[in-house]
């Protein structure tokens, strides 16, 4: 089993990633990804410029790293690669990159599914939009916060 | 006694009003981190009503720990707002 997670402060290249995880998924019979792109328009629909994310010193990286460790212990799943941008990020940008190898597509799925829900809601970021209204501190959206309880155990 | 000045890094949008890190001194015998944000708020009138909104987490030395735990000078201390998440 390979993990890597990764805290970027510069671009990446998903498909370059992807290509990686895929050559040293031995025997895997899926690869799932997700990249998260930075798109041109804010929450409430004005043009942005930039991103901005903050984050902080190791607290950030070892919350994205206890996510994953979740993630390893609820599915089975044999490599996985997550990288995560901080700092400035511009529009069509990519923000994360999420991708598992399993022996079979629904813990692949799944786990992705689970690791974005978690980090869009629970890693140490605090997110600013900037953009014609200026800079704006921004939160987990409701839709956010629903899809990560619903990995909530009963 | 004069106190020991200790830097508290402020994340997020509480590093608006006074800039990403404020001072203020702690006795040698340090304090809990809940007392600690009081004291900030205090110190600091800006950050009084979002300090005061219970959604604060204080961090020290790396790890978020509870407003019971203690902070003794030369801890690395910071306080964060709700996280944005990624």
């Amino acid at each position: 089993m390979t993990i890597t997670v990764e805290l970027a402060a510069g671009p990446f290249e998903p498909a370059q990633r992807m290509a990686r995880l895929t050559a040293i998924a031995d025997g895997a019979g899926a690869v799932v990804s997700f990249t998260g792109l930075m798109r041109a328009v804010g929450q409430d629909g004005d043009a942005l410029n930039a991103l901005v994310l903050e984050s902080y010193r190791g607290v950030t990286l070892a919350s994205m790293k206890a996510i994953v460790a979740d993630a390893v212990r609820r599915f089975a799943v044999s490599h996985v690669d997550v990288v995560h941008r901080h700092g400035r990020i511009l529009p069509d940008e990519a923000i994360v990159f999420v991708a598992i190898a399993s022996t079979h597509r629904r813990a692949a799925f799944e786990a992705v599914d689970y690791l974005m829900d978690r980090l869009k809601t629970e890693a140490v970021f605090w997110k600013r939009e900037e953009g014609e209204h200026g800079s704006r501190w921004i939160e987990p959206t409701a839709a956010d916060t629903d899809d990560a309880a619903r990995w909530i155990k009963g | 006694m004069a106190g020991i000045p200790l830097t508290v890094d402020l994340c997020g949008r509480l590093a608006e009003p006074y800039g990403r890190s404020v001072a203020i001194e702690i006795s040698v015998e340090g304090l809990i981190a809940g007392d600690l944000v009081d004291a900030i708020a205090a110190a600091y009138p800006a950050l009084t009503q979002m300090l005061a909104s219970g959604r604060t987490k204080a961090c020290v030395n790396d790890a978020i720990v509870p407003f019971s735990a203690k902070v003794l000078p030369g801890d690395v201390v910071a306080l964060f707002p709700p996280v944005s998440g990624g």
